[in-house]
């Protein structure tokens, strides 16, 4: 008997401990929204003050047999208060927006992500050869690429005018507000994300 | 250090050739409290943790064996920014720190036999720490055998030759190691049943 009731206790008190009560996480999907930022400490924002933005947000593309590219843009509907809201920011921090043909001193970048696999640099590649032809950028080595996930809106800023032996010029910011693009409608998340970036990189500010 | 491995030695020795007669077996419910880094890391209490003593009676107030416990401290943070050089990065983070301690122990009882009957000890050995931090879909994990050292002092409540109750409050500190930069130290309050072997 004394046995069974042994037996009893210590198998209620590791069922109680071990099995019923180890610790959660993340509640709601929104629990996982983070934004990362990233720049180029050398690299004097304030020495400059117009950009240029497209006016669509590319989300994938399609390579054909024969090596052509066919991009998906994201709606407008979704994109334009994405693009509104990186704008203001920009304005906020004392930029000027200006048009891909009145020699902006900086190129900004937004990309929205549908795979998480994607081979990036082939991507920007085509991007800034139908957007800003002639321009190419890359990510320094020491910029983390691999953890951006499905969903995520990607923004980039990078001086056309910084030459390099691989004619393309270095990215001197990154932001990235991760997986907030999902199947839902609601793009708030992504507004949100965007704020977040500008708030944490104060070097942008240039007024 | 190399003293405290000679006792742990001397211990084992000891353990393994006094046969005596009995065995004190305690199983308890284990509350931690993080101090120092683990404090800073996690600074809610931990309420998930148990641990099993075995003592041979080596004399009639000695008793020499092993400490074998588990205690897990979470904590979910507030919306922050966190910062390293030029790099930022902004969301919620859940923070997770398990600690298992394996230790070999002696307790020295003040009274024994009696109907209350307090004790001090001291253990030592390994403690395995797996901290993660997890923010967006990632999970960020340091790991770490740290070289432990484990006091502790308690009470039993004597209800018959062969069964009790005790509380007992723990302090392990385990030395720097592995993955982590500092020390990882907690209090744990710990209460349960003692079993006898007479």
């Amino acid at each position: 008997m004394n046995r069974i009731f042994k037996l009893f206790t210590v198998a209620t008190l590791t069922g109680l401990v071990f099995g019923g009560c180890y610790p959660g996480g993340a509640d709601y999907t929104s629990d996982y929204d983070a934004v990362y930022t990233d720049f180029n400490d050398t690299f004097n924002f304030k020495a400059f003050n117009t950009y240029a933005m497209p006016d669509q947000i590319v989300v994938d593309i399609e390579i054909t047999n024969d090596g052509d590219t066919i991009p998906e843009y994201m709606k407008s509907i979704y994109s334009d208060p994405i693009l509104a809201q990186i704008a203001e920011n920009m304005a906020n921090y004392g930029w000027t927006r200006v048009d891909i043909s009145d020699n902006p001193d900086l190129l900004l970048s937004p990309a929205g992500q549908s795979s998480t696999t994607y081979y990036y640099s082939y991507w920007y590649d085509w991007w800034y050869g139908g957007y800003y032809p002639g321009w190419g950028w890359y990510y320094p080595p020491y910029y983390t690429v691999s953890s951006y996930t499905t969903g995520s809106l990607i923004m980039t800023i990078a001086d056309p005018n910084l030459d390099s032996p691989i004619n393309r010029s270095p990215m001197e910011w990154v932001g990235v507000v991760n997986g907030v693009l999902t199947n839902s409608a609601n793009i708030t998340r992504a507004l949100n994300g965007i704020d977040q970036a500008y708030t944490q990189s104060p070097y942008l500010k240039i007024n | 250090m190399k003293k405290i491995l000679y006792i742990s030695a001397l211990m084992f020795v000891f353990s393994a050739t006094q046969i005596a007669a009995q065995t004190n077996t305690s199983l308890t419910y284990s509350m931690g409290f993080g101090m120092g880094d683990l404090g800073d890391f996690i600074s809610k209490a931990s309420f998930r943790g148990a641990t099993l003593d075995f003592r041979k009676m080596a004399q009639p107030n000695v008793g020499v064996g092993f400490s074998l416990g588990w205690n897990t401290f979470y904590e979910a943070k507030d919306y922050a920014t966190y910062t390293v050089e030029t790099q930022s990065l902004s969301g919620k983070q859940y923070r997770y720190s398990n600690h298992i301690p394996m230790l070999i122990s002696f307790d020295y009882y003040l009274k024994p036999g009696e109907k209350v009957s307090p004790f001090f000890g001291l253990g030592t050995g390994v403690m395995y720490t797996r901290r993660n931090t997890d923010m967006n879909l990632y999970t960020f994990q340091q790991e770490a055998w740290n070289f432990s050292l484990q006091p502790q002092i308690g009470v039993q409540f004597n209800n018959s030759i062969t069964s009790a109750t005790t509380i007992m409050l723990k302090y392990y500190y385990g030395l720097k190691a592995g993955d982590l930069d500092e020390p990882q130290s907690y209090l744990s309050l710990n209460v349960g049943f003692v079993f006898r072997q007479p």
